[in-house]
C-alpha cells in the first residue's frame, strides 16, 4: 500500500518536472524564434522589392556590410575609438551625477533646513528637459567633452538625487520608532537603518538614471560631436550609408542593454532583501 | 549610598502619576488619556484592555520613550535605566512587523543592542541565548523576508528581551497572527517570562488574551482613556493556555470584563457617530 504511494509520487515528481521543462522550453524557443520570423520577413520583403532597399536593407546585407566594416583595420580603430569616447563621457557624468545626487539627497534627509533650501528649487527645476539646456552648457563649457559630461551629470543627478530624498524621508516610520524605543545612537541609526531602509529607492533612482545618461549622450553626440556611437549613427545617416548606421543602432542597443544588465546586478547586490 | 535602603522598600518597576495627553488636530484639542496613574510591580504582566481609540497605544508610546510630550510623571523606581548601560528602561515588541528587512535574525537583535555599552562577547553571548528561547536558535542568518509573520514576530520579541528591560511593552504583538499561531505563541509567552522574570505591560483588545497573560488588566475608558477598572487575575504563575479556557472562573471573568467593556464600546460608536 505504501509502496504504491511512493511509486505514484516517484512518476508525479517526473511529470511535474516535464511540465516545467516543456514550459521553459517553449518560452525559449519562442522568445528566440519570434523575433528571428520577423527578421525573415524583412528580408523577404526587401528581396522581392517591396520595402526600398536603400531605407531598408536585409538583415544579411547588413551582416554582411558589419563583417566587412570590422574586417577592416582602420574602420576598427574608429568604431573603437566611438565606442571608447561614448564610455569615457559616460562613465564621468554618470559618477559625478550620482555621486553628487545620492550625496545631496542623503544631505537633505539628514537635515531639515537643508531640505527646506534645496528641495523646492530642485523640485521645481526637475521637468527641465535636460537637452534644452545643453546649448547653454556649451556656451559654459566649451564644445569639448565638458559640455556633454555636464549634462550626463544634470540628468543622473536629478534622478538619483530625489529617488534617494524619497527614500530617506518616505521610509517604514516603523523603523524610526524602533531606533527611538530602543536608544538606537544616532550614527548607527544613519548608517545601518536609514541607508539600507532608502536603498532600493536609491538603487531605482540609479537604473533611472542610466536610461537617462544613455538617452542624452547619444542625442549630444549627434548634434555636436566628432567621435562617439551618436555621431557614428548621425554621421552614417549623413552620408546615407544605412547598414553602417544599423550598425551604430546595434552598438547603442547592446550598450543599452548592458546598462541594464549593470542595473540588475546592482540591484541584486545591493538589495537581496527585496523580494522581486 | 543613603539611598540603597529607601531603594529596597521600592519594589516597583514604573509609577505612573497623572498622566495626561493632549492631540490637538486643526483647532480643536483632543484629550487622549486623562489622569491615568498606575504603580506596576516588578515582575509583574499588566495587560491594558479597552475599546479601539481609547489612548491604549498613545500610553504604550508614551511608555516606550517615543513620545515625550505628555504631563504626568514617571517614576522608574530604584534602578533608572538612563544610569544602567546594560539594561534598557523600556523594550517594545511593536503590533506590526518592526524587524529590520536587510538583518538577519542576529543581526536585528545586535541592533536592539546597539544603544547599550555591551561588549561584543556579551551583546553575542545576549543575542545567541534569547533566539535561543524563542526558538530560533536554528534561525539566526535567516533573514526576516525567509521566515514566518510568527518568526518574524519572535525575533522582534528576542530583539526586546534581550536588552533585559525594566520594562517589557508589548502592542498588541500577537494581534497579526493567524489564531492557532496565536495560541502557541501565548504558551511561549508564559514560559519566556516565567524564565526572564519580565515586567510586562502588554495592550490588547483581546479579552480571553489579557486573561490567559496578566497578572492584573487595567480596563480603560473610551476617550478620553482613563482607568475604569482594574481586576486581578487569579490564575497564578504555571498556566495552560488551553486548559485555563475550560476554568469557571475564566469563564465568569471573561462575563465580567465584557460588562466593563460593552459600555466604552458602546460609547466609543456613539462619539464616532457625533463625529461624521
Amino acid at each position: 500500500m505504501t509502496e504504491a504511494v511512493v511509486a505514484d509520487l516517484g512518476t508525479l515528481r517526473d511529470a511535474d518536472r516535464q511540465r516545467r521543462r516543456k514550459t521553459k522550453q517553449l518560452q525559449f524557443v519562442l522568445g528566440i524564434g519570434f523575433p528571428i520570423c520577423l527578421l525573415v520577413v524583412w528580408e523577404i520583403l526587401t528581396r522581392t522589392g517591396i520595402a526600398d532597399r536603400r531605407f531598408f536593407p536585409a538583415p544579411t546585407t547588413i551582416g554582411t556590410v558589419m563583417v566587412q566594416l570590422l574586417e577592416s583595420p582602420m574602420e576598427r580603430a574608429r568604431i573603437g575609438a566611438d565606442i571608447v569616447a561614448t564610455f569615457r563621457r559616460l562613465i564621468i557624468g554618470y559618477g559625478l551625477g550620482a555621486f553628487a545626487g545620492i550625496t545631496l539627497g542623503l544631505a537633505m534627509g539628514l537635515s531639515a533646513k537643508i531640505r527646506y533650501s534645496v528641495a523646492p528649487m530642485i523640485t521645481a527645476t526637475f521637468p527641465t528637459p535636460k537637452l534644452a539646456l545643453f546649448p547653454f552648457l556649451i556656451v559654459l563649457f566649451g564644445l569639448g567633452d565638458a559640455s556633454k559630461i555636464a549634462i550626463l551629470v544634470l540628468g543622473v543627478f536629478y534622478m538619483t538625487c530625489l529617488s534617494t530624498l524619497t527614500g530617506v524621508t518616505y521610509s517604514n516610520p516603523m523603523y524610526r520608532d524602533v531606533a527611538q524605543a530602543f536608544r538606537i545612537p544616532r550614527m548607527v541609526y544613519w548608517t545601518r537603518v536609514v541607508i539600507p531602509a532608502a536603498l532600493p529607492s536609491i538603487v531605482t533612482g540609479l537604473k533611472l538614471g542610466v536610461g537617462q545618461a544613455l538617452i542624452l549622450i547619444v542625442a549630444v553626440e549627434m548634434i555636436a560631436s566628432q567621435e562617439g556611437i551618436g555621431h557614428f549613427i548621425w554621421n552614417s545617416w549623413e552620408i546615407f550609408d544605412v547598414p553602417r548606421m544599423f550598425m551604430g543602432l546595434i552598438i547603442a542597443i547592446l550598450m543599452g542593454g548592458g546598462a541594464m544588465l549593470f542595473g540588475e546586478f546592482l540591484e541584486r547586490k545591493l538589495t537581496p532583501w527585496v523580494v522581486r | 549610598m543613603a539611598d540603597t535602603v529607601t531603594d529596597a522598600l521600592r519594589p516597583f518597576a514604573l509609577d505612573l502619576t497623572n498622566i495626561r495627553k493632549v492631540f490637538f488636530a486643526r483647532q480643536q484639542a483632543v484629550e487622549a488619556i486623562s489622569n491615568v496613574s498606575l504603580r506596576i510591580q516588578e515582575g509583574e504582566v499588566v495587560a491594558v484592555l479597552g475599546p479601539s481609540g481609547c489612548g491604549k497605544s498613545t500610553l504604550l508610546r508614551i511608555l516606550a520613550g517615543l513620545d515625550t510630550d505628555f504631563t504626568g510623571t514617571l517614576d522608574w523606581g530604584h534602578v533608572d535605566g538612563s544610569t544602567d548601560k546594560e539594561r534598557l528602561r523600556s523594550a517594545t515588541v511593536f503590533q506590526s512587523d518592526s524587524t529590520f528587512p536587510w538583518l538577519d535574525a542576529r543581526k536585528n537583535v545586535l541592533m536592539g543592542l546597539s544603544g547599550l555599552t555591551l561588549d561584543r562577547k556579551t551583546a553575542a553571548a545576549r543575542a545567541d541565548t534569547y533566539l535561543n528561547l524563542v526558538g530560533l536558535g536554528a534561525f539566526q542568518k535567516s533573514y526576516p523576508h525567509e521566515l514566518s509573520g510568527g518568526m518574524r514576530q519572535r525575533v522582534a520579541i528576542a530583539r526586546a528581551l534581550a536588552t533585559e528591560p525594566l520594562l517589557l511593552l508589548m502592542d498588541e504583538p500577537l494581534a497579526a497572527l493567524d489564531s492557532q499561531t496565536r495560541l502557541v505563541m501565548q504558551q511561549e509567552l508564559l514560559r519566556i517570562w516565567a524564565k526572564t522574570r519580565s515586567t510586562v505591560v502588554y495592550i490588547t483588545h483581546d479579552i480571553g488574551e489579557a486573561l490567559t497573560l496578566a497578572d492584573r488588566i487595567v480596563v480603560m475608558t473610551a476617550r478620553p482613556g482613563r482607568i475604569k477598572a482594574i481586576e486581578t487575575v487569579p490564575f497564578g504563575a504555571d498556566r495552560n493556555v488551553i486548559a485555563l479556557r475550560g476554568e469557571p472562573e475564566f469563564g465568569r471573568l471573561e462575563v465580567a470584563l465584557w460588562q466593563l467593556l460593552a459600555d466604552e464600546v458602546g460609547q466609543t460608536l456613539q462619539q464616532q457617530e457625533l463625529a461624521s
